[in-house]
């Protein structure tokens, strides 16, 4: 069933401003025929998980085998940011299991795993009514993420989405496994308590969990689930950075050694090998190729073209690469992005805000306070390049109408959708295995690769592996979108901001990744869909976490002719170099220490205040003096700020005959209830890496459609020999779990920013920070 | 056709002596650890052993490679045991694991060579790049790694593969030692 056309039937027919439960049914009522159709969608879903043979399945979500191994199911992508091993560890706490005892298991995308507060958050991209945005319908919510199997992996909603259902399904086990010891001892079952994968009495009874596993399942569970009193954590140590950790990442062992499987390491009998071309942005179609030149050529299996893109089948992935590169492809569209029309058009939209800009946010009356601003500025930030170190990789087998696909999908059950149209066959006919990916950063929301393989494999007749090269991988991901801030402040008397008003140019590239992911269009034309049309989520953050009485945040949807996305740190790490980069500039303006300026803003941010006072002390802040080379930023992530993430740093930087150099970040954090200490450790550290990685580099321009530099060596990432020592402080809290993984790359280009205005006393507004050069 | 020792194996590539080793070891000889980034030398993803040098593969064609030794990352050790890799799941220095392989054996050709490698040394030498982000704990590991290859140090935390269930029964009493009725898939 195609939800989103149904859920558009439905809205249109209602034609109402607000959209409720009871008006979409009313008014579907009316259409006739749909009201049924919606009562009858199903309100639970079967799950992906399948026990084998001696095993016994638990609430979908675990099994248990008759040699007492447990098994998670990991229904999110692993992309290194340890999701595997937190899953796994949830349900090892909540079951009493020894740790060594525990497995886990990716799932293929199903309704029995939505990811329901991402559904609730992406409303207005998938719903097509932007009345649902700011409180998506929970009957809504679940019917969709139920009925699409959307259980993406993005933005750090993992926890907030898994951690419950999973809880349930584990006390529910252990429950089950209890009565059936406390049934064999004839005892109470309350008498019995589960640890380190025993069933226990006092009186020294002690049962394995698979000598209970076949008595127990077919048992009711219990409702509600006995849950224990706290669910998993660990406690932060200060200073015990490098204790051994208890809870192991379960994925490094095979990753060390080579036998971890990504989805271009996958072999099958017959595969052969593709490599791909496409068109330099502005030119999406294939034009002309000389096929000729690879007559004959030896290993070649074949050539595949399509619309928008020319592909070589052979027996090594280098044989069909060097095919392309002989056939010379050349692509047609309406015309090649140059960067000077990329700036025309980012600067066009800029200057024309007061048309087009939409308010998205407002406290208090700011714009009568900033009739005459005290410090206007303005930020640019360049469109940056994810680089996963694994290029989009699948791999596809295509037997009796049936479509296998191995890949890496932070969005998987679109990515099966998608591959299911391309090739005329029903997505019940795909079944996509979900294999971990070599990095993504958010490049792989986006599934090209998946439509690609399926017609290839198709066209081809055999297995096929697909793998694009990294210049391909540069050039089809669409970067980070750019974006331009005209920020404007009023000062008081000491020079605090009384009015604050941020005004972000920026494409509405949320919008356009949903009309890429949920309605399946191509490059152009979601970049057509969203034209104009303001976009909340591509502003996430701007909201400063100050106490600033009068508030302003206004969009300007700028319209360019590069497809463009979200990456890791989301909006929030370009309105984080904003609001961060400018409220250093207003302290130093009030000439007071950038630190105690933040602190005197912070009364009603308590946890963001113990942030950034632990960061300022651990860093050993000295005031941010110039020629210091100390700079300090802060980021609270999540609107709520009961639930928010908070992170404060303090960079040293320099510049020395080569550039800028980061010699120090130091990071506090506090994102509530932390699972596994380590892995956050990891996930900051990695965020911090990435952000520098942004800070000082990562940015392309374009030239004839092709960005600009097409390697790696000239992006300017962080190497081993240019990192930075790192020091990571976590703050012990019983708040709500937040995900660290997108706190660091948001604070550190601010950070290392106002760090090098503390050593050289310019004021860099730019991201990459010198990409205009001194 | 050019042959090697790839691994401790006399082997032929049935393969153009302009290939890139890289790709005859991932899509001929079906060893998939050595990965591809770039294919232009920049990120060190493909680094296998030449005659026991940290070279990129994808740099390398198998012509110049004829009857030299090489030793991938499925041939380092078979078993996990070599320190590199045994400090790098200790320290947790890994995330997706892409750039792994790369990285232990950038760190192996040091530490076999140098084991007393110090931080200039073990920067000097391993050039990958990490887009996760796990160089804060590269040094730290590498040099532990150098302990470990001194015997000064003893680390036991990547189980080599393979464990039969009856002998991790042995070790974890939790599990029951019994394999279920059939192998799953």
């Amino acid at each position: 069933m195609d939800f989103r056309k149904k859920l558009t039937e439905a809205a249109g027919r209602v034609k109402l401003p607000d959209v409720s439960r009871r008006q979409l049914l009313v008014g579907a009522a009316a259409g006739g025929g749909l009201l049924l159709a919606w009562t009858l969608w199903p309100r639970s879903y079967p799950t992906s998980l399948v026990p084998g043979d001696g095993e016994a399945e638990f609430g979908g979500w675990l099994t248990i085998g008759r040699d007492s191994v447990v098994t998670v199911a990991i229904p999110q992508l692993e992309m290194g940011q340890g999701i595997t091993t937190l899953l796994a560890q949830i349900a090892a706490v909540e079951l009493g299991a020894d740790w060594r005892q525990v497995g886990a298991e990716p799932v293929s995308p199903s309704g029995h795993f939505p990811n329901l507060p991402l559904a609730a958050q992406w409303a207005p991209l998938w719903a097509n009514f932007p009345s649902l945005a700011g409180e998506p319908d929970d009957w809504l919510v679940e019917r969709f993420a139920g009925a699409t199997a959307f259980g993406a992996t993005v933005g750090g909603t993992s926890l907030a989405a898994y951690e419950a259902p999973l809880r349930a399904a584990a006390a529910s086990a252990r429950d089950m496994l209890v009565r059936v010891a406390a049934d064999r001892w004839d005892v109470a079952a309350e008498e019995c308590e589960v640890s380190g994968g025993f069933v226990r009495h006092s009186t020294g009874g002690q049962l394995r969990f698979g000598e209970l596993v076949d008595d127990a399942r077919e048992l009711d569970p219990p409702d509600p689930a006995p849950l224990l009193p706290v669910a998993a954590f660990e406690d932060p140590v200060f200073g015990e950075a490098d204790a051994p950790t208890a809870f192991p990442r379960i994925d490094l062992p095979s990753k060390v050694d080579g036998s971890h499987l990504f989805a271009g390491d996958i072999r099958l009998p017959g595969m052969v090998f593709a490599s791909i071309r496409h068109g330099p942005v502005g030119l999406p179609e294939l034009f002309r190729f000389d096929e000729g030149a690879v007559a004959g050529m030896r290993g070649l299996v074949g050539v595949v073209k399509s619309k928008r893109w020319l592909a070589a089948v052979a027996e090594s992935w280098w044989i069909a690469d060097q095919a392309l590169a002989r056939m010379r492809a050349h692509f047609t569209g309406p015309g090649a992005l140059e960067q000077a029309v990329l700036d025309t058009e980012i600067e066009r939209a800029h200057e024309q805000r007061a048309d087009l800009g939409e308010r998205i946010f407002e406290l208090g009356n700011p714009d009568a306070a900033l009739g005459k601003p005290s410090l206007q500025r303005r930020y640019d930030v360049a469109p940056a390049v994810h680089v996963p170190l694994e290029t989009a990789s699948a791999t596809a087998r295509l037997v009796d109408g049936r479509l296998e696909l191995w890949m890496a999908s932070q969005a998987p059950a679109a990515a099966r959708e998608a591959a299911a149209k391309a090739i005329g066959i029903s997505p019940e006919d795909v079944v996509l295995y979900p294999v971990a990916a070599g990095g993504s950063f958010d490049a792989r929301i986006e599934k090209q690769h998946a439509i690609e393989v399926a017609q290839i494999a198709a066209e081809i007749g055999r297995p096929v592996q697909l793998t694009w090269s990294r210049v391909q991988d540069i050039q089809a991901v669409p970067p980070r979108a750019p974006a331009a801030a005209d920020m404007a402040a009023s000062l008081g008397g000491e020079g605090q901001p009384l009015a604050w008003r941020a005004r972000i140019t920026t494409p509405p590239f949320m919008r356009e990744m949903g009309h890429r992911l949920f309605d399946n269009l191509t490059p152009e034309a979601a970049r057509e869909e969203s034209r104009g049309k303001a976009d909340a989520l591509a502003v996430a953050g701007a909201i400063p976490p100050y106490g600033i009485g009068e508030v302003a945040v206004d969009h300007v949807p700028a319209s360019i002719r590069l497809p463009v996305t979200r990456m890791r740190g989301g909006a929030e790490a370009l309105t984080a170099f904003f609001t961060e980069t400018f409220i250093d500039e207003l302290a130093v303006e009030a000439r007071r220490d950038p630190f105690l300026y933040r602190m005197a803003l912070l009364g009603g941010a308590p946890r963001m205040a113990e942030c950034l006072r632990r960061a300022s002390r651990l860093g050993e802040w000295d005031g941010g003096r110039s020629g210091s080379g100390q700079g300090i930023a802060m980021v609270r992530m999540g609107q709520d700020a009961a639930t928010a993430g908070h992170i404060a740093c303090v960079a040293q930087a320099g510049m020395g005959p080569g550039g800028a150099r980061v010699t120090q970040l130091t990071a506090a954090v506090d994102i509530g209830r932390i699972v596994n200490l380590d892995i956050a450790r990891q996930q900051i550290e990695g965020g911090l890496v990435y952000g520098l990685s942004l800070a000082l580099g990562s940015s392309v321009k374009y030239e004839s459609g092709h960005p600009v530099p097409r390697n790696l060596r000239a992006l300017e990432l962080p190497r081993l020999a240019d990192c930075p020592e790192i020091v990571v402080d976590f703050i012990a809290s019983d708040a709500e779990p937040f995900d660290p993984g997108e706190l660091g790359v948001a604070v550190a280009a601010p950070a290392i920013g106002n760090a090098l205005f503390a050593a050289a006393g310019l004021r860099l507004r730019r991201l990459p920070l010198l990409s205009e050069g001194l | 056709m050019s042959r090697m020792t790839v691994n401790d194996r006399p082997v032929e590539f049935l393969m153009d002596d302009d290939t890139p080793l890289l790709w005859a070891l991932r899509d001929a000889a079906n060893l998939t650890g050595s990965k591809y980034g770039c294919g232009t030398g920049d990120c060190g993803a493909c680094m296998v052993h030449i005659d026991g040098e940290a070279l990129r593969s994808c740099l390398v064609t198998i012509g110049e490679a004829e009857g030299r030794f090489v030793t991938t990352i499925e041939g380092l050790s078979g078993d996990r045991s070599h320190p590199v890799q045994q400090v790098l799941v200790a320290e947790q220095a890994i995330q997706c694991g892409f750039c792994t392989p790369g990285i232990v054996m950038a760190a192996a050709a040091l530490i076999n060579r140098n084991p007393a490698a110090s931080e200039e040394d073990i920067k000097a030498a391993v050039p990958n790049l990490c887009r996760c982000g796990v160089y804060p704990r590269l040094v730290r590991a590498i040099q532990r790694a150098g302990r470990v290859a001194r015997r000064q140090e003893r680390i036991s935390a990547a189980p080599a593969p393979g464990i039969s269930s009856e002998d991790a029964a042995r070790e974890v009493p939790a599990l029951s030692g019994q394999a279920p009725a059939k192998p799953r898939n």
